[in-house]
């Protein structure tokens, strides 16, 4: 008899993140890599290389979950058992790896949030609004104003003796102090040591606004990477706070353990990783709402359809 | 052969969730005009209202601003617009610019010349408006229209409240829809009164399964876009879709007819000595009451760049550290997509099914 596994996959804006875990919540498979506008492309890359890391032979897949941007999309495309939104995803990951974590920090590409734990499950959560001020947008857009590699920020930051203040409010206002500072002759790691600082602040004054922040707390999402802005948490904060080396996985493997929760199984193939997929746009002429109905293919057969919003603009014939 | 021609004035009013139909019999019943009953709002109501805003107006002013719109494509003669306690107050008169500017021929009433001012002047405007008014027949009118308006408030109400727990799905929605057909087209007390108890029964009948603990949810907020579904994305129908039961206090009958503000103070002193603005009274209120009853979660919705609303934000967020109760803050403008907030609404659901089933 075959061990049960369950698969997860996280379909990001920026990047597609698939696990596969067994049981006891060990990871047996991993694969991070760019979505590159394609997730239907990057689900398939990212389903091969883990049927590669996977021992067919002592265990199965029964079940399996999307989550991210375009889990939906992907759900439908894979068959998922469990389609489930990011914030729920990265919730129960956590908690999973660090039961006695009290408070979840997460910055990623353009979104930011906050989840507030108590007794191993969330209670309250936020997530930024309109803007995408202060998340890892414009950490590398102001790292190619500098000339440097966002992936080499953190280091630069640790050496800087002070962090030049630099206003973390809105992203021009950042930008203009920014070319200030660098006119009087700042030095460039003071400069990057305070758009750290900027980052950290802005999240605590946004995001955080009004939370308790409680240790243990643990820092996600591609900023986590971010040595600099690492240490400005916790110099605001006055506490350690806990990077996961597997963090970026953390939406992926979130999934994968809801998956697992679930009691419908049954068997997955990685067979889907072959077929073709294909969605189509269609705008709804029978009223003026004029919805976008997004309807999915598989090997040229209709699957799946949604972005109605009554029942006029529902695609019938849906197997 | 003589033809007879419709001489009554065709009245129209910005929608707003659906008291257009309270509206529209207080309009032919009371004051025996017509009034130009437009069918539900779509995204071509908020293009229209956006492309002739002023860009920093509130949202529920390019939401009225697109109704007036086609209420005039569709024939109005005579506009009408509410005046209010905020911006509110000089959206009718900045309406009525934009609207003549953009060359149409009607008459415009800003309501908010004649609030606070005295009695008679009302009865010369509905003179002007029905040449033919006979008051005693207005005042029953009028009677009527203000029950048609409870009864819709209320029935809204038990359906948001347990719409999630039918065993067969669409159950509710069916009996709703029929009574809000009845309630359009009504012309008398008797069929306000019978549509008002079929759905009473039919509710009544609905098998539901409720659950020993189910999640709810209650939603408190700025006057216009908490009670128009078409301006908060129908947050309500989403939250019941999730299986949440959802609460709301802020209507109609609890704002004008009930719950006077002055009476309510006295119940958030704890939290506020003064009125800080049109609704944040009653936004604080509900917000306590739900936290006492021991509801899962608040909802507070506003429109961008709302600040009554804004002001009683601190003041959610010291309810919910003292009673342990979540409240996600809801911002709208003019959106097209539903992503980001079915994204949120999720979340926020799950994570208090979730605690529940933990932490019990």
């Amino acid at each position: 008899m075959k061990k049960k596994a369950y698969l997860g996959i996280d379909i990001g804006s920026i990047s597609t993140k698939g696990v596969i875990i067994d049981e006891d919540n060990q990871f047996l498979a991993e694969c991070y890599l760019w979505t590159e506008g394609n997730p239907t492309e990057a689900t398939k890359k990212v389903l091969h290389s883990l049927e590669q890391q996977f021992d067919g032979d002592s265990y199965r897949i029964v079940s399996s979950g999307t989550t991210g941007s375009a889990r939906k999309l992907v759900g439908s495309m894979i068959g998922a058992h469990v389609v489930k939104n990011e914030i729920t995803a990265h919730a129960v990951g956590t908690t999973t790896l660090h039961p006695d974590v009290r408070t979840i920090l997460e910055i990623g590409g353009q979104d930011s949030k906050i989840i507030c734990v108590e007794n191993g499950v969330a209670v309250d959560y936020a997530m930024n609004t309109l803007c995408a001020a202060g998340t890892g947008a414009f950490l590398s857009s102001q790292a190619h104003r500098l000339g440097v590699e966002v992936e080499e920020f953190g280091e630069i930051a640790l050496k800087a003796k002070k962090a030049a203040p630099i206003a973390a409010r809105c992203t021009v206002f950042a930008e203009s102090d920014l070319v200030h500072k660098l006119q009087v002759g700042c030095p460039k790691e003071e400069i990057i040591a305070g758009l750290c600082k900027a980052v950290a602040g802005n999240y605590l004054n946004n995001v955080a606004k009004g939370k308790k922040i409680a240790a243990p707390v643990v820092f996600q999402g591609g900023v986590s990477k971010n040595a600099g802005v690492v240490h400005m948490f916790e110099e605001e904060l006055g506490m350690p706070v806990l990077v996961d080396e597997k963090g970026h996985l953390m939406g992926a493997f979130g999934i994968a353990v809801l998956a697992k929760e679930q009691q419908d199984e049954s068997e997955f193939s990685f067979d889907v990783a072959e077929m073709e997929f294909k969605t189509r746009e269609i705008t709804c002429g029978k009223c003026a709402n004029h919805c976008e109905i997004i309807c999915v293919y598989r090997d040229g057969q209709l699957i799946d359809s949604w972005g109605n919003r009554c029942d006029n603009g529902a695609v019938k014939n849906v197997v | 052969m003589e033809i007879k021609i419709d001489d009554r004035k065709k009245i129209a009013f910005p929608r707003i969730n659906h008291y257009g139909y309270a509206i529209r019999y207080i309009v032919e019943q009371a004051l025996g005009a017509e009034y130009v009953l437009l069918p539900p709002a779509t995204k071509r109501t908020t293009e229209l209202g956006s492309r002739y805003s002023p860009d920093y107006a509130c949202a529920p002013f390019k939401h009225s601003l697109g109704s007036l719109i086609e209420a005039l494509e569709a024939g109005a003669d005579v506009l009408v617009e509410t005046g209010g306690l905020c911006r509110l107050d000089y959206y009718g008169a900045l309406q009525k610019e934009i609207i003549r500017e953009l060359g149409y021929q009607c008459e415009f009433i800003n309501l908010a010349e004649y609030m606070g001012g005295k009695k008679s002047e009302w009865l010369k405007l509905a003179k002007k408006l029905s040449p033919k008014l006979k008051p005693a027949k207005f005042t029953t009118g009028a009677y009527e229209g203000i029950k048609m308006a409870e009864h819709l408030d209320e029935i809204e109400a038990a359906y948001y409240q347990n719409a999630a727990f039918e065993t067969e799905k669409g159950s509710y929605k069916k009996a709703y829809r029929q009574f809000l057909l009845k309630m359009q087209t009504a012309e008398n007390r008797q069929e306000i009164r019978d549509g008002y108890q079929e759905v009473k029964q039919a509710f009544d009948e609905i098998e539901t399964r409720i659950p020993e603990h189910p999640v709810r949810i209650g939603i408190v907020g700025e006057y216009f876009t908490i009670m128009d579904g078409h301006s908060n994305q129908f947050l309500q129908e989403k939250l019941v879709n999730l299986g949440a039961s959802v609460y709301r206090f802020l209507n109609v009958t609890n704002c004008h007819f009930r719950a006077k503000e002055p009476a309510l103070r006295p119940r958030i002193r704890e939290y506020a000595d003064y009125s800080m603005g049109p609704t944040t009274t009653w936004t604080v209120n509900a917000a306590l009451d739900y936290a006492k009853q021991g509801f899962d979660g608040i909802v507070h919705v506003k429109s961008f760049g709302c600040t009554p609303e804004m002001d009683a934000i601190p003041v959610l967020q010291n309810i919910s550290k003292d009673h342990h109760i979540p409240v996600l803050y809801l911002s709208y403008d003019t959106q097209e997509s539903d992503t980001g907030l079915d994204t949120r609404l999720e979340a926020f659901y799950d994570m208090l099914e979730r605690k529940k089933k933990v932490l019990r």
